[in-house]
């Protein structure tokens, strides 16, 4: 009877190290794919930048799409990302993996600045 | 760096398009002289236009046109940032080669007796109306690319 009750308890703790391991696991995974999702979308028009300053986590992708019927660019002047010539509905993106504050402005037209602080 | 006139145009944009009116104005002074038989000012005149003008078409011009126009240009130039851009593009070219051949039949002997050209008249006024034109395409390139509030 001890024995069994033994091999019960055992079978039981071997049960919830699993248990507990998957649940931990999958939180990993779950979380891996919220950071992997993250997006922001950053609208060209008007010859501005809509927002013209944004707040994001790490891991981020941020997306610049161009609705202008003249051809933009994207470029950090620390050169840590910048975009070819971007033509009406063209888009451009950039995964901001670390904090820190990123300033940009279109290279044709250089009143159009915009700001993004990645946290 | 921003330019200087207002719109949302960079400096190079903004010092360009002044550089070029001024050596337009240069230009018709240039052809006032020869009317004025002044031909020496004439001659260092038109070649001061034509050999400088070669330092904005390196510097700001190309570079932009082969970044902004050229990748895209044969599918796209139906839409008019990249319609007048061409047409500028073309005029201008052809208004730069003819000033060269102009000022190398006119001041100098390198080219043979063949290639030179008689009527000098006709040649230097086409050239004059052709840099014109060019001027003009120039400014309405300005225009198309840097004023959104004008182009509606």
């Amino acid at each position: 009877m001890k024995r069994h009750i033994r091999n019960a308890c055992i079978c039981a703790g071997l049960l919830g190290v699993v248990a507990s391991a998957a649940i931990i696991h999958g939180t990993q995974i779950a979380r891996a794919a919220e950071e992997k999702n993250a997006s922001a979308s950053i609208t060209i028009d008007n010859f501005s930048f809509t927002p013209k300053e944004i707040t994001v986590a790490a891991g981020t992708i941020v997306t610049w799409v161009n609705h202008d019927d003249v051809p933009h660019t994207v470029v950090n002047p620390d050169k840590k990302f910048r975009s070819k010539g971007l033509d009406t509905d063209d888009q451009f993106s950039f995964t901001f993996m670390d904090a820190g504050t990123y300033n940009y402005f279109c290279s044709v037209h250089p009143m159009m600045t915009g700001k993004i602080t990645v946290k | 760096m921003k330019g200087f006139w207002g719109t949302p145009a960079g400096f190079g944009a903004d010092l360009n398009v002044t550089v070029q009116l001024i050596m337009g104005l240069a230009l018709i002074a240039g052809a006032f002289l020869a009317r004025a038989k002044r031909y020496a000012a004439h001659g260092a005149c038109m070649t001061a236009v034509l050999l400088l003008n070669l330092v904005p078409i390196a510097v700001v011009m190309l570079p932009s046109f082969a970044q902004l126009v050229l990748p895209r240009l044969a599918s796209h130039l139906h839409k008019r940032y990249y319609a007048v851009a061409a047409v500028h593009g073309v005029l201008g070219s052809a208004a730069e080669l003819l000033g060269l051949y102009v000022l190398l039949v006119a001041g100098t002997n390198l080219l043979p007796e063949a290639w030179r050209f008689k009527r000098w008249k006709l040649w230097m006024r086409l050239e004059l109306a052709l840099w014109m034109a060019v001027l003009l395409s120039g400014i309405g390139t300005y225009i198309v690319w840097y004023t959104p509030l004008l182009r509606r």
